[in-house]
Order: C-alpha cells, then sequence, then structure tokens
C-alpha cells in the first residue's frame, strides 16, 4: 500500500466519519449483540460453576427413603472417581414466630454445599444456627434473637422414638446464602401449607441421632476441572452415577437386613426376656398362692382347734353348769324340801301358834275363867266376908266357893296343863325354827358353793371365751389378711397379665412392623435434580437458544447496510477510481483503500461490540435474572471462540460487501469510471400502466411512487430493515405472549382441577373412602376424583421419552378434572376403553401418530404395546391416560394413589386454610395446589420474559441503526436532487415530506411484511426455544401486534426526525457545485 | 431606486485559519427587465454574487436590495419563500430530477408556486413540446437545458439567475439557449442574469458587469444590446 493511499484512506474516514460510524456501529452490534448474547448463557454457567465450585456444591446426591449410614459411605468412597463423599442432615421445621409459621429446610452445616455467610457468623455451637436473608424478613428477628426449631421426633434403628435435634432453641448468629437455593423455590413440605418458606443451617454437634443420615452428597474426582452443565460434565457424573447405580440394590438390601436384622433381635431378645419374667412371675405368683393355701389351711386348723375348744369348753360349761344346775336343783329342791317343811313346820307353828294361840285362848280363857272364878272367888270370898250375909247365902257362896274352889283347882290345873302345853309347844316349834333355821343354814351354805361354783364357772367361762375369742379374732385377722393377700394376688396376677400382654402385643406390633419394614429406594440425582440449579441451566438454555437466532438477524440486516453503505461509497468515489486506475495503480491498490476503510470500521466496531457485549449484555441479561436468582455477580470472560467468529462474521459480511462493490466498480475502464456515473435513470413504473390509478395520484404522489422504484435496493433493504425490527419485536412479544399462555393453557384449559392429593402409600379402600368424605364434607371441596398416577417411559424405535401415566378410576370422570383436545380436530374427546391418550409434544418427539402402536415401560421394566386413540394437547410435562382396565389388563390391580379436587374459587388465605387441612389428614402424603404450581410455573415463565425484553430493545436498536443508515444513504445519493428542490424553494417540511412520504410508504410496506415474517420468525424461535418438557402454542396477542407496530413506528419517527434535521442542513452550493 | 442594488456586499469564507474574501465591497444595480451579463475569470466572484442574489447564500455584510426588500435581513422561511417565487434558477448542469419527466421536472416547480405558469406552455415555449415525457437520460444536454429554464421561468419569478448555462453545452446549442434566455427576458420582461466565463457573449446584454478578484471592476451598458443569433464567437 502506497503511503498516499493510506493518507487517502485516513483522510476518507475522516471526511465521511458518519459512514465509518454507521459501519462501525453495524459492526459493533453485530459483533457486540452476537458476542454478548452468545456468552450470556456461557457466563452465567461459569458464574454458577464457580459458585458451585467455591461453595464445594455436591456432583452426586443420594437420597435413601430409609436414611444412609456410614456403610453406604464407606461403598460410596470404594466407587471409582468418588472423590469425597459426605454424609449429612436435613429436615423439615416448623419455626412458630408470634403469629407466623416458617416451614424451614434445617440443614448442617458441611464441608459440601457450604453457604456462603453474608452476616454474622457461621454457626459454631450447638445453641447457634445461621437463616437466609428472607427468613429475616419474614419473622422480623435479628441476629442474636433466638427461635425455637420444632422437628417431628426420628426414629433411630432400635426404633427408639428420639428428638432429632439436642437443642431446640437456637440463636441467629448469621445470614447465609445457600447454593443449593438459587431459586426463590425453596420446595416441598408436608407440614404447615406444604410449602418451605426458608432454611436454616444448624451446627452438626446439634443432630440427636447422628448415625443416620438423611443425604449424602458425593464430590466427584476431576469434576472440578469441568465445567458444570457441559457435556463433559455430565458424561462424568452420569458414569460415576451408573456405577453407584450398580451398587444401589446391594446397599439398599443392606440396609434393610440391617434394619430387619436389628429390629428382628430386638424382638428376640424381647420375646426371651419376655418369657423369663413371664417365668418369674409365674413363679412369684406361685409362690404367693403357695403361701396363701397354707395360710389358709392354718386358718382352717386355727378355727378347728377353736371350735373344738369351744365345743369342749362349751361341753365341759355345760357339764358344771349342769352340775351347778343340778346343784341348784338340789338346793332349790332343798329349799323346796326346806320350804315345805318350811311349810310343814310352819304350818306346825302355825298349827303349834294355832295350837298355841287356842292354848293361849284357852289359857287365856282358863286364865279369864280363873280370874272369872277368883272374882267370882274373889266375890264369893268377900261376898262370904260380908257377915252380914246370909247364911244360906254363905253356904251357897261357901258352896260356889268350893265349887269355885274346885273349878279353880281344876282351872290351875288346866292351866297347868295348858302353860305346859304352850311350852311343849314352844319347845317344839323353837326345835323347829331351829330345825329350820339349820336347814335353810345347810342350803345357804350349799347355795353359797353353788353360787361360788358358779360364779367361778363364769369367770372360768369368761376366761375361756374370751380365749376362744382372740383366738377366733386371730383367724379373722388372717383370714382378712388372707383376702388382702388374695386379692393383691389376683391383682398382680391382672396387672402381670396386662403387662405381659402389652408386651407380647408390642411383640407383634414389632412384628408387624418388621413385616412392614419397606425395601429402602436409593435416590441418586446429579446438580438437576436441584430445583435451582436445573432451572437456572434450562434458563441458560433458552437464552442460548435465542442467542443462536437473533444474532444471525442481526448479520444479515449488518451486512445488507453495509452493502449500501459501501456500494454508495465506491460509487462517489469512482472518478477517483478512475483517476488512480489510469494512474496505474491495480486493482487490489485500488479496493484496499476500501476495504481498509471497512476493516477498521469492522474491527473498531466489532472489537469495540465485543468488550461492550460480552460485558454488557450478560450483566443487562442478569440483572433480569438476578431478581430470580440468588447468586454472585455475573462473571463476565472475554470469550475467544464467539469474539473470533463474531468478529469473522462481521468481518466477511461487511468486508464482503465492500470488497464485492469495489471491484465490481473496477472491472471498467479508467474512462468509463472517470465520467461520472449517469445518475440513474428515471424509468415509467408498472403503476403509470394503470391511468385509472396513476391519474388519481397527486403529482407528489407520483414523484414518491417512481421513487421508490427508482432506488430498488434500497427500497428493499428500508423494507427489510423494518420488516427486520418489526419481526424482531414481534417475535419478542409473540414469545412472551406464547410463554404466558402456557400456564393458562396447562392449569385452566387443560387441567381442571384445582387441587392434587397424592395419598400415602398402602391405605386400604375404607380409609381412602374415609379421607373422601372428610374432603367432600369440607365446603370449600365441590368435588372429588380418584385417579392413580405413576411414571413410565414411552419408547419408540431408539427414541424414549418418560412420561406420567393417569388412571382415572372412573374413565368417564375425567372430563371433569382433565379436558382432553384432540390437537387434530380441536375437539374434546373421550378416554378409550382399550387405547391410551398421548399428549402432543412426546407423541412430536417419538415421532408417532394417532392409531399407531408405541411401547410403554413401567418402572419394572415391563414393555408393553398400546394403541394411541388420540394425540390430546397439552403443555407442560407429558401425560398418557389410559383407562382402568386398560391399565389392569397391563400392569398391577388399580389402587387409587392421587385424588384431585375441584374447589370453589378461594383466595389464597382460604387456601392456606384449607391445605393446612388436607396436609392434616393423616392419608395425604403430599398436596399440590393448582395455584401454587401455575405461581412457580409463572416464575419461572418470568425469566424468559426478561429475554424478551431485550429482544425488544435490541431489535428497536437495530431498527435505528438500519433507517439512519438507509436515511444516511438516501440523503447522500439524492443529494442533488435535494439541493435542486431547495433551491426550487421548497419549505423544509416539503424538503422532509419528499423525503418521508417514500419513507412512511416503505415503513407501512415493512411493518406488513413484518407481521408476516414475525408471525414465522415466532414460529421459528419457539421451535428452536422449545424444551422437551414444554410445548408452545404459538400465541400472539392482536395487541402485541399493535405495540410491535407502535415501536416500530416510534423509530421510524424518531430517524425521521433526525433526518428532517440532516435534511434542513443540506448546503445546496455545495451540493449544486459542478461535478469534480 | 433600482429593482436589484448591491451595497457594499462583502463575502467571506474561513477555510481553517485562512479567510477568502470572495466578495469584498461589490456594488452594482440592475434595473428591472435588464438582461445582465456577469463576466469575469474563474474565483471573480460571480458565482457567489449570484448565490447571494438567489438566496442560497448570505453575505457577510452589505445589503442586497431586490425589488424594495433587503434579502439579507430575511428570515430562513422568508428567504425559501423568496427564492420560491421570486427566483428561477438555471444551472450548468442542468439539475434536473432524474427520476422525472421533462414535464414533471416543470411541475415539480409549478407545483409550489402561486403565480405559476402553464407547465405545458412554458414547455412549448422552450420548444420541447414533442419530447415533455421524456426522461431527462432521454434528452440531450441542450433540451435538458431547456426543461431546467422551462421549470426556471415557470414560476414566473422576477429575477432569473442562469449559471454558466451554456458550459456544458456545444456552441450552437450554448447559442439556441441563450436565446431562448434573452427571448425570454423580452418578451415576459424578466430580469435575467447570466454568468459566463464567455466575453463574447457581452454584447447580448442590457447591462455587462466585469468582475475580478471579488469585486466589480466595471460595468458598462449596452444601448443597443445585439440579438444572440447575430454574435459569433
Amino acid at each position: 500500500m502506497k503511503k498516499a493511499l493510506l493518507k487517502d484512506t485516513f483522510k476518507e474516514i475522516k471526511k465521511t466519519y458518519k459512514r465509518f460510524i454507521s459501519i462501525l456501529l453495524m459492526a459493533f452490534l453485530g459483533v457486540g449483540f452476537f458476542a454478548g448474547i452468545r456468552a450470556t448463557s456461557p457466563d452465567m454457567v461459569d458464574t454458577i460453576d464457580k459458585y458451585f465450585k467455591d461453595q464445594n456444591v455436591y456432583d452426586i446426591q443420594v437420597l435413601s427413603t430409609l436414611g444412609l449410614k456410614d456403610s453406604d459411605i464407606e461403598a460410596l468412597k470404594k466407587i471409582e472417581n468418588v472423590e469425597e463423599v459426605y454424609g449429612t442432615y436435613s429436615q423439615d421445621a416448623e419455626i412458630n414466630i408470634e403469629n407466623t409459621q416458617i416451614i424451614s429446610k434445617v440443614l448442617c452445616l458441611e464441608e459440601v454445599n457450604k453457604p456462603v455467610l453474608i452476616e454474622g457468623k457461621l454457626p459454631e455451637n450447638i445453641d447457634e444456627c445461621a437463616v437466609e436473608e428472607n427468613f429475616l424478613k419474614l419473622t422480623n428477628k435479628q441476629i442474636g434473637d433466638t427461635i425455637e426449631i420444632q422437628i417431628e421426633n426420628t426414629t433411630n434403628d432400635d426404633g427408639e422414638e428420639k428428638e432429632y435435634l439436642k437443642q431446640k432453641t437456637v440463636k441467629i448468629v448469621g445470614t447465609v446464602r445457600s447454593p443449593l437455593y438459587i431459586s426463590s423455590e425453596r420446595g416441598s413440605s408436608n407440614l404447615g401449607a406444604g410449602k418451605i418458606n426458608a432454611y436454616i443451617y444448624i451446627s452438626k454437634e446439634n443432630i440427636n441421632v447422628p448415625e443416620i443420615y438423611t443425604e449424602i452428597y458425593i464430590k466427584v474426582k476431576d469434576s472440578n476441572n469441568l465445567t458444570t452443565s457441559t457435556a463433559k460434565y455430565e458424561d462424568l457424573i452420569e458414569s460415576v452415577s451408573d456405577d453407584i447405580e450398580s451398587i444401589k440394590a446391594e446397599r439398599e438390601n443392606a440396609r434393610y437386613t440391617e434394619l430387619v436384622d436389628n429390629a428382628t433381635k430386638k424382638v428376640t431378645d424381647a420375646e426371651q426376656e419376655l418369657e423369663k419374667e413371664k417365668q418369674d412371675a409365674q413363679t412369684k405368683i406361685s409362690e404367693a398362692e403357695q403361701e396363701i393355701a397354707d395360710a389358709k389351711n392354718e386358718i382352717t386348723k386355727a378355727e378347728q382347734e377353736i371350735s373344738t375348744n369351744k365345743e369342749k369348753a362349751d361341753k365341759e360349761f355345760a357339764n358344771a353348769e349342769s352340775q351347778i344346775k343340778t346343784a341348784k336343783n338340789e338346793i332349790y329342791k332343798n329349799e323346796e324340801t326346806l320350804n315345805s317343811k318350811k311349810q310343814e313346820v310352819q304350818n306346825k307353828l302355825k298349827q303349834a301358834e294355832e295350837q298355841k294361840a287356842k292354848l293361849q285362848s284357852s289359857l287365856n280363857e282358863t286364865n279369864s275363867g280363873l280370874q272369872q272364878v277368883e272374882t267370882q272367888y274373889n266375890k264369893v270370898v268377900e261376898s262370904l266376908k260380908n257377915e252380914n250375909l246370909p247364911e244360906e247365902q254363905k253356904q251357897t257362896l261357901e258352896k260356889t266357893k268350893t265349887t269355885l274352889e274346885a273349878k279353880k283347882q281344876e282351872l290351875q290345873k288346866v292351866k297347868q296343863e295348858l302353860d305346859n302345853g304352850i311350852k311343849q309347844i314352844d319347845e317344839q316349834t323353837k326345835q323347829a325354827n331351829q330345825e329350820l333355821t339349820n336347814a335353810q343354814n345347810q342350803i345357804t351354805a350349799a347355795k353359797q358353793e353353788v353360787e361360788k361354783n358358779e360364779a367361778s364357772l363364769a369367770q372360768n367361762k369368761k376366761t375361756t371365751y374370751a380365749q376362744i375369742n382372740s383366738a377366733q379374732k386371730e383367724v379373722e385377722d388372717a383370714k382378712a389378711e388372707l383376702q388382702t393377700g388374695e386379692e393383691e394376688l389376683a391383682k398382680n396376677k391382672q396387672e402381670f397379665e396386662e403387662k405381659i400382654s402389652e408386651a407380647e402385643e408390642k411383640l407383634i406390633d414389632a412384628k408387624n412392623k418388621i413385616a412392614d419394614i419397606e425395601n429402602p429406594k436409593w435416590y441418586i440425582l446429579d446438580r438437576t435434580g436441584n430445583t435451582g440449579y436445573s432451572g437456572f441451566i434450562q434458563d441458560t438454555e433458552s437464552i442460548e437458544n435465542i442467542g443462536a437466532v437473533f444474532p444471525i438477524v442481526f448479520f444479515v440486516i449488518a451486512t445488507l447496510i453495509s452493502l449500501t453503505s459501501m456500494t454508495r461509497m465506491v460509487e462517489e468515489q469512482r472518478q477517483q477510481i478512475g483517476t488512480l486506475k489510469a494512474l496505474g495503480y491495480n486493482k487490489l491498490q485500488i479496493a484496499s483503500k476500501y476495504i481498509i476503510y471497512a476493516t477498521l470500521a469492522c474491527i473498531i466496531g466489532g472489537t469495540l461490540g465485543m468488550c461492550v457485549g460480552f460485558v454488557l449484555l450478560p450483566k443487562v441479561i442478569w440483572m433480569m435474572y438476578e431478581m430470580l436468582y440468588t447468586m454472585p455477580e455475573i462473571i463476565t470472560n472475554f470469550n475467544f471462540t464467539y469474539a473470533t467468529t463474531g468478529l469473522l462474521a462481521a468481518s466477511i459480511c461487511i468486508i464482503g460487501a465492500t470488497a464485492y462493490t469495489a471491484f465490481k466498480d473496477l472491472k471498467y475502464t479508467p474512462a468509463q469510471l472517470i465520467r461520472p456515473k449517469a445518475p440513474k435513470k428515471g424509468k415509467r413504473v408498472l403503476l403509470e400502466r394503470v391511468p385509472f390509478i396513476w391519474k388519481r395520484l397527486s403529482f407528489t404522489r407520483k414523484v414518491t411512487v417512481r421513487n421508490l422504484f427508482r432506488y430498488k435496493k434500497r427500497f428493499l433493504m428500508t423494507i427489510i430493515g423494518i420488516a427486520g425490527c418489526t419481526s424482531l419485536i414481534i417475535a419478542g412479544f409473540g414469545l412472551r405472549d406464547t410463554i404466558r399462555s402456557i400456564i393458562p393453557n396447562q392449569y385452566s384449559k387443560v387441567f381442571d382441577y384445582d387441587m392434587q392429593v397424592g395419598l400415602k402409600d398402602g391405605l386400604n379402600d375404607e380409609q381412602i373412602q374415609n379421607l373422601i368424605t372428610k374432603l367432600k364434607d369440607k365446603e370449600e371441596i365441590t368435588d372429588v376424583f380418584e385417579v392413580y398416577m405413576t411414571s413410565a417411559t414411552l419408547v419408540n424405535n431408539e427414541n424414549s421419552e418418560d412420561v406420567q401415566i393417569i388412571v382415572p378410576k372412573d374413565s368417564n370422570e375425567l372430563q371433569n378434572i382433565i379436558n382432553l383436545y384432540d390437537v387434530e380436530t380441536e375437539e374434546k374427546v373421550a378416554l378409550s376403553e382399550n387405547e391410551i391418550c398421548l399428549t402432543d409434544k412426546v407423541a412430536e418427539l417419538l415421532n408417532v401418530k394417532q392409531g399407531d402402536t408405541i411401547i410403554l415401560r413401567d418402572s419394572d421394566e415391563n414393555e408393553k404395546s398400546v394403541k394411541i386413540a388420540n394425540i390430546v394437547e397439552n403443555y407442560i410435562s407429558h401425560y398418557v391416560y389410559m383407562s382402568k382396565n386398560l391399565y389392569e389388563s397391563l400392569y398391577d390391580k388399580y389402587e387409587t394413589n392421587v385424588l384431585f379436587t375441584k374447589n370453589i374459587d378461594l383466595n389464597e388465605e382460604q387456601e392456606n386454610e384449607l391445605s393446612k387441612f388436607v396436609i392434616g389428614q393423616s392419608e395425604v402424603g403430599s398436596i399440590t395446589l393448582q395455584s401454587t404450581a401455575m405461581g412457580i410455573m409463572d416464575e419461572t415463565m418470568n425469566s424468559l420474559n426478561y429475554v424478551v425484553v431485550i429482544l425488544i430493545v435490541s431489535a428497536g436498536l437495530l431498527a435505528f441503526v438500519v433507517l439512519y443508515n438507509l436515511s444516511n444513504v438516501n440523503i447522500s445519493e439524492r443529494i442533488r436532487e435535494l439541493a435542486t428542490i431547495k433551491v426550487l424553494g421548497f419549505y423544509d417540511n416539503e424538503v422532509y415530506s419528499y423525503i418521508s412520504r417514500e419513507t412512511v410508504l416503505l415503513t407501512l410496506i415493512g411493518i406488513l411484511l413484518g407481521i408476516f415474517g414475525g408471525y414465522f420468525l415466532t414460529n421459528f424461535i419457539m421451535s428452536t426455544c422449545e424444551t422437551d418438557m414444554l410445548r408452545f402454542s404459538k400465541v400472539i396477542e392482536p395487541l402485541s401486534y399493535v405495540y410491535s407496530i407502535g415501536i416500530t413506528i416510534i423509530f421510524t419517527l424518531i430517524v425521521n426526525i433526525v433526518t428532517y434535521f440532516a435534511l434542513k442542513k443540506i448546503n445546496m452550493i455545495e451540493s449544486l457545485k459542478s461535478v469534480e | 431606486m433600482s429593482y436589484i442594488e448591491f451595497k457594499n456586499v462583502v463575502k467571506e469564507y474561513k477555510m481553517g485559519e485562512i479567510i477568502i474574501k470572495a466578495l469584498d465591497n461589490t456594488n452594482f444595480k440592475i434595473e428591472k427587465g435588464e438582461l445582465v451579463v456577469i463576466v469575469g475569470p474563474s474565483g471573480a466572484g460571480k458565482t457567489t454574487t449570484l448565490n447571494i442574489l438567489g438566496g442560497m447564500d448570505n453575505a457577510t455584510s452589505g445589503e442586497i436590495i431586490v425589488d424594495g426588500k433587503n434579502i439579507e435581513k430575511l428570515k430562513n422561511r422568508e428567504l425559501i419563500k423568496y427564492r420560491r417565487e421570486d427566483v428561477g434558477f438555471v444551472f450548468q448542469f442542468y439539475n434536473l430530477v432524474q427520476n422525472l419527466t421533462a414535464k414533471e421536472n416543470v411541475e415539480l416547480a409549478t407545483e409550489i408556486c402561486k403565480n405559476s405558469l402553464d407547465p405545458e406552455e412554458v414547455i412549448e415555449k422552450v420548444g420541447l413540446a414533442d419530447r415533455k415525457d421524456n426522461f431527462p437520460s432521454q434528452l440531450s444536454g441542450g433540451e435538458q437545458q431547456r426543461v431546467a429554464i422551462a421549470r426556471a421561468i415557470a414560476k414566473n419569478p422576477k429575477l432569473l439567475l442562469c449559471d454558466e448555462p451554456t458550459g456544458a453545452l456545444d456552441y450552437k446549442t450554448g447559442k439556441q439557449i441563450l436565446k431562448l434566455l434573452q427571448d425570454t427576458a423580452r418578451k415576459e420582461n424578466m430580469t435575467v442574469l447570466i454568468i459566463t466565463h464567455n466575453g463574447a457573449i457581452a454584447p447580448m446584454a442590457d447591462k455587462v458587469i466585469n468582475f475580478k478578484n471579488g469585486t466589480v471592476q466595471k460595468v458598462e451598458i449596452n444601448e443597443k444590446p445585439m440579438k444572440v443569433e447575430d454574435i459569433e464567437w
């Protein structure tokens, strides 16, 4: 290259800086966009890769339904390429703070999956914990506050219930960020409303049963040398996973055996112990019984003795008594005799008395007779004394006196006699009385003796009976004691029996439990098992897909624009080229000016584009993803491959276009070149041959029409540019609309149920019906449907896809919960009895049609052929619907494991209440509310929205550059014409509309084409972006067309405003100067 | 007062640090209906004068009176209006719009003018009635210049400014064009200014203004201007 030429080139750049910049800008945009958007995905992958490496995130995770042991760790360590194996614990917990309940995942601080410390410190002590930042927001707690973690008790291998934590009340010492939870999704739980709200980290020492790990994390050797999610990484992980898979059955079995053996041994021990205890107790009981029997005997004996004694005593006493009685009787008799004697005596005495009285009276009579006699005698004596007395009288008297004296004598004699008699009687009475007194005395003495005897007997009796009584009481006491003893024994016996039966029951339970011990199942998961990670990787993939399509559009347009620009430039410099050629420069030398010009623009623009693209675009996209993922700042790398590819592509496009134009003109001879290229000839357009229309057009319109057809290249370019811009924006919006439509399509159009209730394993029909009744009783739930769901693999030729099988208990009821729309007829179809319905995306992936036969492989590798009755609409995941009959004919018996419910319209709070109620049912294993599922999907979908924003912005940017560039070319190409009309006195706005009329028309045509283009581009991007699990249903809302058109028009307007000023600035004199 | 007056007009261009005086205190007067020929060597300020007079450029200082208006004081829009209604331009390279036919090129001017003439008539006047539907590329140079003149006069301007109208034409055609201009000036009583470096045609003018080094060196008045066809050069 000659110096002069080089100088000229730089001067040229300086002079035509606008053009240079516009080409530079094209390269900038093309390369920047290409490199940036292409690099975003790997940058994001690099970011997560570094993050995961920094935090030592696992490569493989092993979970088991029955926990994992050190032996498992040992076994895993032996596998080739396994570098490190970590056993750890995680559990769902309830943390109640005031009125809010936070369902938390409680993780242990480990060397693997290390959380990033944000504030404070990591938990070191048993009573410390670190929480995620959101936890503090949710609870209004601060570092330093304490919380109480409530976790369900765990069961150790001995079957004992144990507290999960040693220390339930822990202090928050810091906030952390876990690499395991990069998205806002925290997973589901069977606690609370079924959703985990936050995670917390505790110290490992706090685990109460550390011998059972809940999960094992594995780091694979050399995995840190590979980038996560790359094919190499995944191959490595898969190979190790496969190896783990190969020991899985053995380990599952070992764990099963361990548990069963342990439990069996425990049961056996318990049985033996029970037996021994039983025997011991039995012996004790028999001993006690013997004792009681002995006691009883003794009592009986004592009783007998007592009774004998009593009898004897009774007899003796009776004897004594009878003796006494006899004695008494005798005494009595004696007394009686005595009495009768006494009577007799008394009678005699009475008689004697009477006699005596008689005698006395006789005596008295005698005495009185005597007295009388005496008196008479005395009188007679007296009267005799009396001398006077006649002697007659005196003789009478002396006769009387002698009679009296005889009488008196007789009387004296009688008296004597009487006195004797009385004396006798008195004697006799005295004697009798004496006798009586004697007898009386005798009797009294006898009586006294008897009484004495009696008293002594009574005393004796009293003593004896007292003795007997006390003996009896003793026996009675002994008896009572015996009874208490017996009762106690009975009680103890009963207790013992109860205890035994209880123990036996327990044993049976334990035995049953052994039988119930399920074969543990291992789950071997790689990182894609982590929701956040897999979502993130999927997002990077969709960005990659978009990055694959859009930059192409950019490059195509950039090429076309450069082509136009450079063509114009070369054309402008025709004469110079001719001169140089005439001077003897060769083609290459001449062309090199333009090539250098273009190359410089390309390299500078491209390099700038790269720099900006590699940093800015990933950062901008990242800014949007940052809202979805909690991750460290994105690492923006200079990606050499994309840099060179982008630059190369841009160079080929731009420099190629330049070289093409330059060499095209260089073909001409210098003479041809030196003459100004004849201005483009005016030509009649086809429309003029339709006078009907042509005549109706105003003059200015005619001019416009003719101009449009005059500059065909520019015409096409503008249309392509605008159409491209509109298409891109429509595609952007279309992508958004389509993504938006997925959720309502899946969760309203296809799935018509409101809640999915997973049942626990092994429920019997009664339990299920019971639950259904309970659910139906809830007024929020209007209907409940029974379904069996399982997963399987569909196989067709080489291809296989995982699907979910849905088997309704009643085929006719399926339409109440899931709408099957045939994709061809778009009509609702019923589930056939003997054929399956297959969802569309999987049918497409497996390339099967309605009426085809396909192989269904279940988890036990049973392969069955089934015929496809219908291909039905579906948007998320893949499903196979089959009738109960068909399922039972192919596999096992139908068994309801999922309930679908239809609910009334509920607000969030009511839904939470309902889910709390449902999850609280013992039969329920899990629940998924349709609204939650929608929410989760919504969040994932939102991330794509950001990509759409980027698309729209870049499309707009592109449109701007294209239009601006074309407008510049247009002005420069037609500057003379424009200057002329300016000279003619066109006002600025007239000049502007002279040009803009064309632009507007082109814009309109471009937009029209863009609408079609957008439709097809959307379809194209859909098919590129569509992941295997999602079906996009190509929806573009009418409003999106309106927006797209509006945005395009706005960009056109902006460009037109710029053009307006450019036109105003046109210098007529300069422009109209004679051609050099 | 004359119809056109240049009073102490100065035009300076800045080329980097150097100031070039294109016009240095130029003064002249032109009466209404005069056919004026401006002659002088390259760089004498002829075209600058014409541009300033045509409202395409501004003077650095001085007054330019046209029909009583100082066009130096006109605002941009008024200046455009002045160009639109009062001035007709004819260039050396015709500057026809290639995409328009002869008639349409004329129409382009008449479309925006109030007192415009009928394009058909004007085309006829310049003798192109049978070529009116041809595109410029289909016309010879002379024919193209006729179209340009037709376009200029169709506006019915107060003054017709022609910058080397025959510069790109052969002798014969040039003569025809000059005749057309002279005829137009006479018939329409239009004030016509023709720039030429060919002093030989000066006799056709009513007034000849000689330029040198950016100023008027001499103004000659032909009492009896010659008919173009009588002039030979």
